[in-house]
Protein backbone atom coordinates (compact mmCIF):
# COMPACT_ATOMS: atom_id res chain seq x y z
CA UNK A 1 0.00 0.00 0.00
CA UNK A 2 2.10 2.83 1.28
CA UNK A 3 5.82 3.17 0.71
CA UNK A 4 8.10 5.49 2.59
CA UNK A 5 11.61 6.22 1.34
CA UNK A 6 14.11 8.27 3.29
CA UNK A 7 17.62 9.07 2.08
CA UNK A 8 20.43 10.56 4.12
CA UNK A 9 24.12 11.09 3.66
CA UNK A 10 26.56 10.44 6.48
CA UNK A 11 30.24 11.38 6.67
CA UNK A 12 31.13 8.08 8.34
CA UNK A 13 32.11 5.13 6.16
CA UNK A 14 29.63 2.28 5.47
CA UNK A 15 31.30 -0.08 7.95
CA UNK A 16 30.85 2.40 10.80
CA UNK A 17 27.29 3.28 9.78
CA UNK A 18 26.45 -0.42 9.55
CA UNK A 19 27.64 -0.92 13.13
CA UNK A 20 25.39 1.93 14.25
CA UNK A 21 22.30 0.52 12.52
CA UNK A 22 22.87 -3.11 13.54
CA UNK A 23 24.47 -3.37 16.99
CA UNK A 24 22.45 -3.03 20.17
CA UNK A 25 24.84 -0.69 21.98
CA UNK A 26 24.75 1.77 19.05
CA UNK A 27 21.06 1.37 18.21
CA UNK A 28 20.13 2.44 21.73
CA UNK A 29 21.84 5.81 21.12
CA UNK A 30 19.39 6.85 18.42
CA UNK A 31 16.37 4.50 18.37
CA UNK A 32 13.20 6.56 18.66
CA UNK A 33 12.51 10.29 18.61
CA UNK A 34 14.34 12.63 21.01
CA UNK A 35 12.85 12.48 24.51
CA UNK A 36 11.86 8.80 24.22
CA UNK A 37 13.52 6.17 26.34
CA UNK A 38 13.72 2.47 25.46
CA UNK A 39 13.11 0.65 28.76
CA UNK A 40 12.64 -2.76 27.12
CA UNK A 41 14.34 -3.96 24.01
CA UNK A 42 15.75 -6.77 21.96
CA UNK A 43 17.42 -4.57 19.36
CA UNK A 44 19.92 -6.60 17.40
CA UNK A 45 19.97 -6.23 13.64
CA UNK A 46 23.37 -7.92 13.34
CA UNK A 47 21.70 -11.33 13.11
CA UNK A 48 18.44 -12.74 11.78
CA UNK A 49 15.76 -13.50 14.33
CA UNK A 50 13.17 -11.70 16.45
CA UNK A 51 13.50 -8.10 17.62
CA UNK A 52 11.33 -5.77 19.65
CA UNK A 53 11.44 -2.47 21.45
CA UNK A 54 9.24 -0.62 23.91
CA UNK A 55 9.63 3.13 23.71
CA UNK A 56 8.44 5.37 26.48
CA UNK A 57 7.52 9.03 26.19
CA UNK A 58 8.02 11.76 28.78
CA UNK A 59 4.48 11.30 30.11
CA UNK A 60 4.89 7.55 30.49
CA UNK A 61 3.03 6.51 27.35
CA UNK A 62 4.49 3.28 25.93
CA UNK A 63 4.84 2.29 22.31
CA UNK A 64 5.81 -1.24 21.44
CA UNK A 65 7.00 -2.33 18.04
CA UNK A 66 8.29 -5.76 17.08
CA UNK A 67 9.32 -7.88 14.14
CA UNK A 68 11.81 -10.30 12.70
CA UNK A 69 15.21 -9.53 11.20
CA UNK A 70 14.98 -11.15 7.77
CA UNK A 71 18.40 -10.45 6.28
CA UNK A 72 21.77 -9.08 7.32
CA UNK A 73 24.43 -8.29 4.72
CA UNK A 74 27.22 -6.23 6.31
CA UNK A 75 28.08 -3.50 5.46
CA UNK A 76 25.47 -3.23 2.69
CA UNK A 77 21.98 -3.87 3.96
CA UNK A 78 19.68 -5.10 6.67
CA UNK A 79 15.97 -5.95 6.47
CA UNK A 80 13.35 -6.51 9.13
CA UNK A 81 9.60 -6.74 9.53
CA UNK A 82 7.81 -4.16 11.66
CA UNK A 83 4.46 -3.90 13.46
CA UNK A 84 3.18 -1.67 16.25
CA UNK A 85 1.36 -3.25 19.18
CA UNK A 86 -1.81 -1.68 20.51
CA UNK A 87 -2.56 -0.96 24.19
CA UNK A 88 -3.63 -4.61 24.66
CA UNK A 89 -0.35 -5.80 23.16
CA UNK A 90 -2.10 -7.01 19.99
CA UNK A 91 0.30 -6.83 17.09
CA UNK A 92 -1.02 -4.76 14.19
CA UNK A 93 -0.45 -4.71 10.45
CA UNK A 94 3.02 -5.83 9.45
CA UNK A 95 5.31 -3.77 7.27
CA UNK A 96 8.88 -4.24 6.07
CA UNK A 97 11.93 -2.06 6.53
CA UNK A 98 15.05 -2.26 4.38
CA UNK A 99 18.15 -0.19 5.08
CA UNK A 100 20.76 0.04 2.32
CA UNK A 101 24.20 1.58 2.62
CA UNK A 102 26.16 2.64 -0.44
CA UNK A 103 29.71 4.08 -0.36
CA UNK A 104 29.70 7.78 -1.27
CA UNK A 105 32.49 9.47 -3.27
CA UNK A 106 33.90 11.38 -0.29
CA UNK A 107 34.34 8.20 1.77
CA UNK A 108 30.99 8.73 3.42
CA UNK A 109 27.80 6.71 3.17
CA UNK A 110 24.56 7.08 1.30
CA UNK A 111 21.86 5.75 3.59
CA UNK A 112 18.55 4.64 2.09
CA UNK A 113 15.62 3.40 4.12
CA UNK A 114 12.48 1.88 2.56
CA UNK A 115 9.50 1.22 4.77
CA UNK A 116 6.87 -0.69 2.82
CA UNK A 117 3.45 -1.61 4.08
CA UNK A 118 2.57 -5.30 3.89
CA UNK A 119 -1.08 -5.73 4.80
CA UNK A 120 -1.93 -8.86 6.81
CA UNK A 121 -3.57 -11.77 4.98
CA UNK A 122 -6.90 -10.92 6.54
CA UNK A 123 -6.80 -7.37 5.30
CA UNK A 124 -5.33 -8.39 1.97
CA UNK A 125 -8.18 -10.85 1.40
CA UNK A 126 -10.62 -7.95 1.48
CA UNK A 127 -8.71 -6.06 -1.10
CA UNK A 128 -9.65 -5.99 -4.73
CA UNK A 129 -6.96 -6.05 -7.37
CA UNK A 130 -5.48 -2.66 -8.02
CA UNK A 131 -5.83 -1.70 -4.39
CA UNK A 132 -2.42 -0.07 -4.25
CA UNK A 133 -3.01 2.37 -7.06
CA UNK A 134 -6.55 2.97 -5.81
CA UNK A 135 -5.33 3.89 -2.36
CA UNK A 136 -2.76 6.27 -3.78
CA UNK A 137 -5.53 7.93 -5.78
CA UNK A 138 -7.69 8.22 -2.69
CA UNK A 139 -4.83 9.60 -0.64
CA UNK A 140 -4.22 12.20 -3.31
CA UNK A 141 -7.87 13.23 -3.29
CA UNK A 142 -7.88 13.27 0.51
CA UNK A 143 -4.89 15.59 0.58
CA UNK A 144 -6.60 17.91 -1.88
CA UNK B 1 -3.39 1.36 14.26
CA UNK B 2 -6.57 -0.60 14.96
CA UNK B 3 -8.73 2.13 13.38
CA UNK B 4 -6.46 2.19 10.39
CA UNK B 5 -7.03 -1.52 9.76
CA UNK B 6 -10.81 -1.01 10.01
CA UNK B 7 -10.58 1.87 7.56
CA UNK B 8 -8.61 -0.15 5.04
CA UNK B 9 -10.91 -3.17 5.40
CA UNK B 10 -14.01 -1.03 4.82
CA UNK B 11 -12.44 0.57 1.77
CA UNK B 12 -11.39 -2.78 0.33
CA UNK B 13 -14.62 -3.12 -1.61
CA UNK B 14 -14.98 -1.58 -5.08
CA UNK B 15 -18.43 -0.11 -4.45
CA UNK B 16 -17.53 1.42 -1.10
CA UNK B 17 -14.29 2.69 -2.54
CA UNK B 18 -16.23 4.32 -5.41
CA UNK B 19 -18.59 5.96 -2.91
CA UNK B 20 -15.72 7.45 -0.91
CA UNK B 21 -13.94 8.53 -4.06
CA UNK B 22 -17.03 10.38 -5.26
CA UNK B 23 -17.64 12.00 -1.88
CA UNK B 24 -14.03 13.18 -1.78
CA UNK B 25 -14.21 14.69 -5.24
CA UNK B 26 -17.74 16.12 -5.10
CA UNK B 27 -18.31 16.85 -1.40
CA UNK B 28 -21.54 16.02 0.47
CA UNK B 29 -24.12 14.01 -1.48
CA UNK B 30 -27.44 12.29 -0.83
CA UNK B 31 -27.91 8.53 -1.17
CA UNK B 32 -29.82 9.20 -4.39
CA UNK B 33 -26.89 11.08 -5.85
CA UNK B 34 -24.65 8.12 -5.02
CA UNK B 35 -27.00 5.59 -6.61
CA UNK B 36 -25.14 5.38 -9.91
CA UNK B 37 -21.64 4.62 -8.53
CA UNK B 38 -22.36 0.93 -9.11
CA UNK B 39 -24.98 -1.12 -10.89
CA UNK B 40 -26.68 -2.23 -7.69
CA UNK B 41 -29.99 -1.61 -5.92
CA UNK B 42 -30.74 1.29 -3.57
CA UNK B 43 -30.89 -1.04 -0.52
CA UNK B 44 -27.47 -2.40 -1.48
CA UNK B 45 -26.08 1.15 -1.62
CA UNK B 46 -27.63 1.77 1.81
CA UNK B 47 -25.84 -1.27 3.22
CA UNK B 48 -22.52 -0.05 1.90
CA UNK B 49 -23.17 3.40 3.35
CA UNK B 50 -23.88 1.76 6.70
CA UNK B 51 -20.55 -0.15 6.65
CA UNK B 52 -18.68 3.05 5.81
CA UNK B 53 -20.52 4.95 8.55
CA UNK B 54 -19.78 2.28 11.15
CA UNK B 55 -16.11 2.30 10.18
CA UNK B 56 -16.13 6.06 10.78
CA UNK B 57 -15.16 6.84 7.20
CA UNK B 58 -18.27 8.82 6.30
CA UNK B 59 -20.73 10.83 8.34
CA UNK B 60 -24.42 11.35 7.81
CA UNK B 61 -26.42 14.52 8.32
CA UNK B 62 -30.13 15.07 7.67
CA UNK B 63 -31.34 17.94 5.51
CA UNK B 64 -35.18 17.98 5.72
CA UNK B 65 -36.12 14.50 4.48
CA UNK B 66 -32.80 13.75 2.85
CA UNK B 67 -29.80 12.00 4.33
CA UNK B 68 -26.59 13.66 3.24
CA UNK B 69 -23.25 11.85 3.32
CA UNK B 70 -19.73 13.23 3.44
CA UNK B 71 -16.26 11.89 4.26
CA UNK B 72 -15.25 12.22 7.92
CA UNK B 73 -12.12 14.38 8.34
CA UNK B 74 -10.61 11.86 10.79
CA UNK B 75 -10.80 9.11 8.17
CA UNK B 76 -9.04 11.28 5.64
CA UNK B 77 -6.26 11.79 8.16
CA UNK B 78 -6.11 8.07 8.91
CA UNK B 79 -5.56 7.28 5.24
CA UNK B 80 -2.37 9.31 5.15
CA UNK B 81 -1.50 8.57 8.77
CA UNK B 82 0.54 5.46 8.08
CA UNK B 83 3.11 7.19 5.92
CA UNK B 84 3.27 10.34 8.02
CA UNK B 85 3.71 8.65 11.40
CA UNK B 86 6.53 6.44 10.15
CA UNK B 87 8.19 9.30 8.35
CA UNK B 88 8.20 11.28 11.61
CA UNK B 89 9.58 8.29 13.55
CA UNK B 90 12.43 7.65 11.16
CA UNK B 91 13.40 11.26 10.57
CA UNK B 92 13.53 11.98 14.30
CA UNK B 93 15.58 8.83 14.92
CA UNK B 94 17.95 9.43 12.00
CA UNK B 95 18.67 12.96 13.26
CA UNK B 96 19.92 11.31 16.42
CA UNK B 97 21.88 8.72 14.43
CA UNK B 98 23.58 11.57 12.57
CA UNK B 99 24.52 13.21 15.88
CA UNK B 100 25.77 9.94 17.37
CA UNK B 101 27.94 9.26 14.29
CA UNK B 102 29.42 12.78 14.40
CA UNK B 103 30.20 12.48 18.09
CA UNK B 104 31.66 9.05 17.46
CA UNK B 105 30.40 7.89 20.81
Amino acid sequence: MATLTIEREFEADPGTVFDYVSKTEHLLKWWGPEGMTVPEHQLDFARTGPWQSVMQGAEGQRYKVSGHVTHVDPPHSVGFTWAWHDENDVRGVESHVTIKLVPAKNGGTLFKLDHVDLPSDEVAANHEQGWTSSLRKLEKLANG
Amino acid sequence: MRELVTTFAALGDVTRFAIVERLLSRGALSAGELGDVADISAPAISRHLKVLREAGIIKQTVDRQRRIYSVAPAAVQAISHWTKSHEAFWNASLDRLDTALKNGD
